[in-house]
């Protein structure tokens, strides 16, 4: 669990952790649209540029992005691969049954290898320096909208909020169950799959039971402290849009019509 | 001495259960007073905490708080008046880090920002924990946890705060410091406690004891008089307090006053013996 | 089993920021047969020390010494199960690792891991659940309708159900009444009694007194301090630095030391206590 860095925040500051988060999460989805639009060497080499210059900007070490690749490698191994060999050509230089290794495959696969890393990186970069709870205000803040066809948004957004509040307690849970069915002789990872599958359940059982006993608790303890469905709430927290954040948009839009420029050129 | 709570003849059976888990209590909590409920795993001890809270409804009976018996009306309005810090500090915990947990309350009850903000401060700096006040909670010790829960609680001014265990949970260091904190609050605050123990050195704070078996009142008293119960304490889920186990452990050599001596009595009582010989 | 720490550490992963403290060069020596507490401060390693000695950690550096068998950094994760079987573990809250759907086959769970027979580990579960003093009727019932204190007597049946012949409790009262609790301790002082070796994980130093015959208290990862719980709540240095507290009864002989007595070693037990209070007033 240690090793997954996507998703996990990182106590910081740098201009990057002081960007309006609303503004980060829009910002961060916006960009991964217009990575599908590079379509050529110089396109794809402006927004690793432009992706590097972001994780400088931001004060943390490169190698956080890097170990963000690991747990998608396998991944993105397959569909290198897949492109590599399975790209129809005229001018194969080497093939063998359904293989085709040609240089349309190579740069394509070259692409592909580079869209994963910047899409990695930019989501990579917005966990790192985002908390969980300004996430899920960021999007109680873009669905408010919505509430104008009766959808649930403050309630949905407490939700998440208590949801992502529970995950490091349910991992450490977790473990802790791990190790005490491993106390008593369960092997994980170990015999045929049907065995593997099975050695789950002791985990899975209590989990739930645990999960259910906590959620429980969690509902009498709000309800204790007088939450009742949600309306008439006031917010403690408050999200501020300032210049930097209205800049970085614009940095965007330069971005945008500068990839456009390229990709025709 | 005017009643905070009345409880009166109230029965709460669950639905999953045949056996009542309350039978016809009657209870009155006085204002301001520090109230201890014991008894032994079962007894009824939270099942009662939750029946004052309205967050299950007896079955017969009623519950009066502050003079308004409660009903499914006006039960929020008596809710904002109290303030129960659970056993698990985990479990209780909704705010994604300490500042948003303690403003929760005030949240539902849809006080104005600027005002939130300041209360929130406030109720930090009482129970001492200002300086965590952005940390995420897993980075908390259990007892900073209960700590940043009763500021949680104190944020929305309650009259009557209901410790349910909340120490059973903590080491050492921790208990002292959430009990510590609960006395001086009481003080400062003007509060009606109810505290839910099994720790019999932790009733020694309060002025009286109500002990529960099987969902009824058995023992109702000061706390010296409950501790005369002696070894009979085991019935109920106690231990005898640890200075009349070792009074009675003295009692065949040495001449001790009759009844439950607290320590400071008791090393009295040994320091006069002494020094008559 | 003799139970050898040698110049163990343990560093947990560097990278994580809530990584709680590992162990720092520890070495001692937990003697077979005897009941061994281990204390001290939430967070100086008392967990992360015992979860070595049945491998759920391997060190970092150094070498566990279990019986015969012998824990270091390259030990694999197979062939384990010898040494697991013969060390039961306890964990703070054991109710949690339930999951079958009667108390019996909980109970059988981890015998027929280690590979007992069915006929065998039924026969263990039987003995089991008396020894730990719930009726035999509970074997039929679903352990999730039980009361959180008689869930815990289930699992702590479910460890022993494999007759390990150490048995590690980290915390196993935690959250029990009083009288539930003096029950549960007797239980294993009993085992050991019978010729088991107990490891028990606590704060309450009173049980530390009572039942342990051997204290380590750990500080920091580091060990600080190891000897008979005499020897440690004698230690003065400990309890300067505020590495310790005392028992009940060390504590009111150091209130009653203020005046006329005077204790060359602080008693730790009430009856040691009140022998040695009868003692000075008797003027022997």
């Amino acid at each position: 669990m240690n090793k997954l860095i996507l998703g996990r925040y990182l106590p910081g500051d740098s201009l990057i952790y002081q960007l309006d988060p609303r503004g980060k999460f829009l910002i961060t989805f916006y960009f991964i649209g217009i990575v599908f639009l590079a379509n050529n060497v110089v396109s794809y080499g402006f927004l690793l540029l432009f992706v590097l210059f972001a994780v400088y900007l931001s004060k943390i070490n490169l190698g956080f992005f890097l170990r963000g690749l690991r747990p998608m490698f396998w991944l993105i191994l397959f569909t290198v691969v897949l492109q590599m060999f399975f790209t129809p050509s005229k001018t194969p230089l080497w093939s063998f049954g359904i293989l085709t290794l040609s240089k349309e495959g190579l740069i394509i696969s070259a692409y592909i290898f580079i869209r994963f890393v910047l899409i990695i990186f930019v989501s990579t970069l917005l966990t790192l320096t985002t908390t969980p709870i300004e996430i899920s205000d960021s999007i109680e803040s873009i669905l408010k909208p919505l509430k104008a066809i009766k959808f649930p948004v403050t309630q949905v957004a407490l939700m998440l909020s208590i949801a992502l509040r529970f995950v490091p307690l349910l991992i450490d849970e977790t473990a802790k169950i791990m190790d005490a069915q491993r106390a008593r002789g369960v092997d994980f990872g170990e015999g045929g799959l049907i065995k593997r599958i099975k050695s789950f359940v002791p985990i899975l059982i209590p989990l739930f039971v645990s999960s259910f006993s906590i959620a429980y608790d969690l509902a009498i303890a709000m309800e204790s402290r007088g939450y009742k469905d949600g309306e008439g709430r006031s917010k403690y927290r408050v999200l501020s849009w300032s210049m930097r954040d209205t800049l970085a948009a614009i940095v965007m839009l330069v971005i945008t019509v500068i990839l456009l420029f390229i990709r025709s050129y | 001495m005017e009643n905070i709570i009345s409880i009166k003849d109230v029965t709460y059976t669950y639905p999953d259960s045949e056996a009542p888990a309350i039978k016809n209590l009657s209870l009155d909590i006085h204002s301001n007073e520090w109230l201890s409920i014991v008894g032994k795993n079962g007894s009824g001890k939270s099942t009662l905490t939750k029946l004052i809270d309205g967050l299950i409804e007896c079955d017969s009976g009623t519950i009066e708080i502050a003079g308004q018996i409660i009903n499914e009306e006006n039960i929020w309005e008596a809710r904002e008046k109290i303030g129960i810090i659970f056993q698990n500090p985990d479990h209780q915990f909704v705010g994604a880090t300490v500042e948003d947990d303690v403003a929760f309350g005030l949240e539902n009850q849809g006080v104005p920002r600027d005002k939130m903000v300041k209360e929130v401060n406030e109720a930090l700096k009482m129970v001492d924990m200002q300086e965590y006040k952005t940390r995420d909670p897993q980075s908390l010790s259990g007892g900073q946890k209960q700590r940043v829960a009763i500021a949680g609680v104190l944020a929305t001014k309650p009259q009557i705060i209901i410790m349910d265990e909340s120490t059973s949970m903590l080491d050492p260091n921790g208990r002292k410091t959430v009990l510590d904190l609960i006395k001086r609050l009481r003080h400062e605050q003007n509060m009606t406690i109810i505290s839910i123990t099994h720790d019999i050195e932790e009733t020694q704070l309060s002025e009286r004891i109500v002990v529960l078996n099987d969902g009824q009142v058995v023992k109702d008293d000061e706390p010296k008089s409950i501790y005369d119960l002696g070894p009979e304490l085991t019935n109920f889920g106690l231990e005898e307090p640890f200075s009349s186990q070792v009074a009675s452990s003295l009692r065949d050599t040495i001449k001790l006053p009759e009844g439950y001596l607290n320590e400071e009595e008791l090393i009295d009582n040994v320091w006069k013996s002494f020094s008559k010989m | 089993m003799e139970i050898i720490f040698k110049n163990v550490t343990h560093s947990y992963e560097a990278n994580n920021p809530l990584a709680a403290l590992g162990l720092d060069d520890v070495s001692v020596d937990i003697k077979n047969k005897k009941f061994t507490a281990i204390i001290g401060k939430t967070g100086s390693g008392k967990s992360t020390l015992v979860r070595h000695i049945n491998a759920l950690l391997k060190p970092t550096s150094g070498t566990i010494t279990v019986g015969n068998r012998e824990i270091t950094p390259d030990t694999n994760n197979k062939n384990l199960k010898p040494l697991r079987k013969n060390v039961g573990m306890v964990f703070q809250f054991p109710e949690s690792q339930l999951f079958e759907d009667t108390v019996e086959k909980d109970i059988m769970f981890g015998p027929m891991n280690f590979g007992v027979s069915e006929e065998d580990a039924k026969l263990a579960a039987h003995d089991m659940i008396k020894l730990v003093g719930l009726d035999e009727k509970y074997l039929s019932k679903s352990p999730f309708d039980l009361s959180g204190g008689q869930m815990r007597r289930v699992a702590i049946a479910g460890v022993l159900a494999t007759h390990p012949e150490t048995i590690i409790l980290d915390e196993p009262t935690a959250g029990l009444d009083p009288v539930g609790r003096k029950e549960i301790m007797d239980l294993f002082k009993n085992l050991q009694s019978e010729g088991k070796t107990v490891i028990l994980i606590t704060h309450n130093m009173d049980d530390v007194a009572n039942y342990a015959d051997e204290v380590i208290v750990m500080h920091d990862g580091r060990k600080v301090a190891e000897g008979t719980p005499m020897e440690v709540f004698n230690n003065q240095k400990l309890l300067r630095d505020d590495m310790l507290t005392l028992p009940q009864s060390a504590i009111f002989a150091q209130k009653l030391s203020k005046k006329y007595f005077k204790f060359d070693q602080l008693p730790i037990t009430i009856s040691d206590l009140s022998t040695e209070i009868k003692r000075q007033i008797n003027g022997d």
